[in-house]
């Protein structure tokens, strides 16, 4: 009972120190508590499949099927809208990397890529994380999306609110993105570093490739490395 | 495009052949409403070129593509006022994948709304474990993963990849193994 008390007393202390922290302290104080911190920083043991700079990939201790692999950047992000586009977009190369491998090495016919942000949306982590399960038939994993009828006003209605909030082209200043992150996200050094970062570069640059003629290349050899796939699409198309 | 399927329905909406409520584009990417969404708000993000499965998709595309998707999971967050999203690729027939077009679900999510995207955990011993961590390690070994490695080459314009005739082996095998 003694015990119990001095947690309520201490559940207490803690709520008060949160309320009083800077959302910096705030944020440092959710990475000293998040398992997978602790995990990226070697405190925590587990079975790392990859490892760079930013990402790092590690095996679900409770896989919906062998080789489930959690694909996570090493910066503490609880939930999606608050990382830079780039460094998502890197972080699901990653990803794609490692669908690879396990089609290669667990002969896996398929993967689903899971994000939740969100509880309602079945996160259960503090972290950021991509799930990446290697898929086989009859493998008893069910991911079946309901199909909807959604009434064509509310479609419209739909496609107005997000295509106000996406604007029209790409051409979206770094302004507008910070405006369009709720305000409940707490924002973080490293993001705003990511944020300065030219986004659009990669693009751009692959853009003017295209232009010069120069992808095309690329994507010939892309198309010759691929002929089994080509073959998956044909068996897709048939269905 | 010379790779895009005239068979393809996700061409034909990129080609405007076919009517779409389109939410984003751009040169390399699209996304649209689905009409018969999970969720009210459910969006597809594709590139625009066609490629069956995300293996085939070249990273800078690939990593367009989920900034998109980003984008949009924030927009939704943001206009449709919901709890949560769910960003959702269903990769190969036995992953549930229908449309023989690469495309990035992302779904706004609410309580009790019917969608369901969790899994039972199966039992695996610590030696089926570690046997898998070996066999995956050992492949990832093989396969370059480098995004920053990449963008390099992007910037200098010699993207010259290096396990060509590696992948043509291993997808010729996969070729014979996959009905």
């Amino acid at each position: 009972m003694a015990e119990k008390e001095m947690d309520e007393e201490q559940l207490k202390a803690l709520q008060e120190k949160l309320s009083k922290m800077s959302p910096e302290e705030l944020k440092e104080f959710q990475k000293k508590q998040c398992i997978f911190c602790q995990i990226i920083n070697g405190k925590v043991q587990s079975k790392k499949v990859y490892e760079d700079e930013h990402v790092i990939a590690i095996l679900d201790i409770n896989p919906a099927n062998p080789g489930h692999i959690l694909v996570m950047p090493k910066e503490h992000y609880s939930i999606m809208p608050q990382i830079s586009d780039e460094e998502v977009g890197n972080i699901f190369v990653v990803a794609k990397a490692l669908s690879n491998a396990s089609l290669r090495a667990l002969e896996a016919q398929g993967s689903n890529i899971i994000v939740a942000n969100g509880v309602v949306a079945g996160q259960r982590a503090q972290h950021f994380m991509i799930h990446l399960i290697p898929r086989k038939e009859n493998d008893n994993v069910n991911f079946n999306l309901p199909q909807k009828t959604i009434a064509e006003d509310e479609l419209q209605a739909m496609h107005k609110k997000l295509t106000e909030a996406l604007g029209t082209k790409a051409e979206k200043t770094e302004e507008s993105k910070k405006e369009q992150i709720p305000k409940y996200m707490e924002k973080n050094v490293i993001d705003a570093e990511f944020r300065e970062k030219p986004q659009k570069e990669s693009i751009l640059q692959l853009d003017k490739m295209r232009k010069e003629g120069k992808g095309a290349k690329d994507t010939e050899k892309e198309a010759k490395s691929s002929i089994n796939l080509d073959d998956i699409a044909k068996i897709l198309g048939a269905k | 495009m010379a790779q895009s399927r005239e068979s393809c329905i996700i061409c034909q909406i990129v080609e405007n052949k076919v009517p779409s409520l389109k939410v984003y584009e751009d040169d390399i990417t699209l996304a649209v409403l689905d009409i018969n969404g999970a969720n009210p708000g459910h969006c597809f993000v594709m590139p625009k070129n066609h490629y069956p499965i995300i293996e085939q998709v070249p990273d800078e595309e690939l990593a367009s593509v989920f900034g998109i998707a980003n984008k949009i999971s924030s927009a939704i967050f943001d206009s449709l006022k919901v709890q949560g999203t769910n960003i959702f690729v269903a990769n190969g027939i036995p992953a549930g994948q229908t449309v023989a077009h690469f495309m990035v679900n992302v779904i706004p999510r609410k309580e009790n709304d019917g969608i369901n995207l969790q899994w039972k955990p199966k039992q695996l011993s610590e030696e089926e474990m570690s046997t898998v961590e070996l066999k995956l390690k050992e492949q990832v070994e093989n396969i370059e993963v480098k995004p920053e490695k990449k963008k390099r080459q992007i910037s200098s314009q010699k993207a010259e990849p290096k396990f060509i005739s590696d992948e043509d082996d291993f997808f010729m095998s996969q070729m014979r193994r996959i009905p």
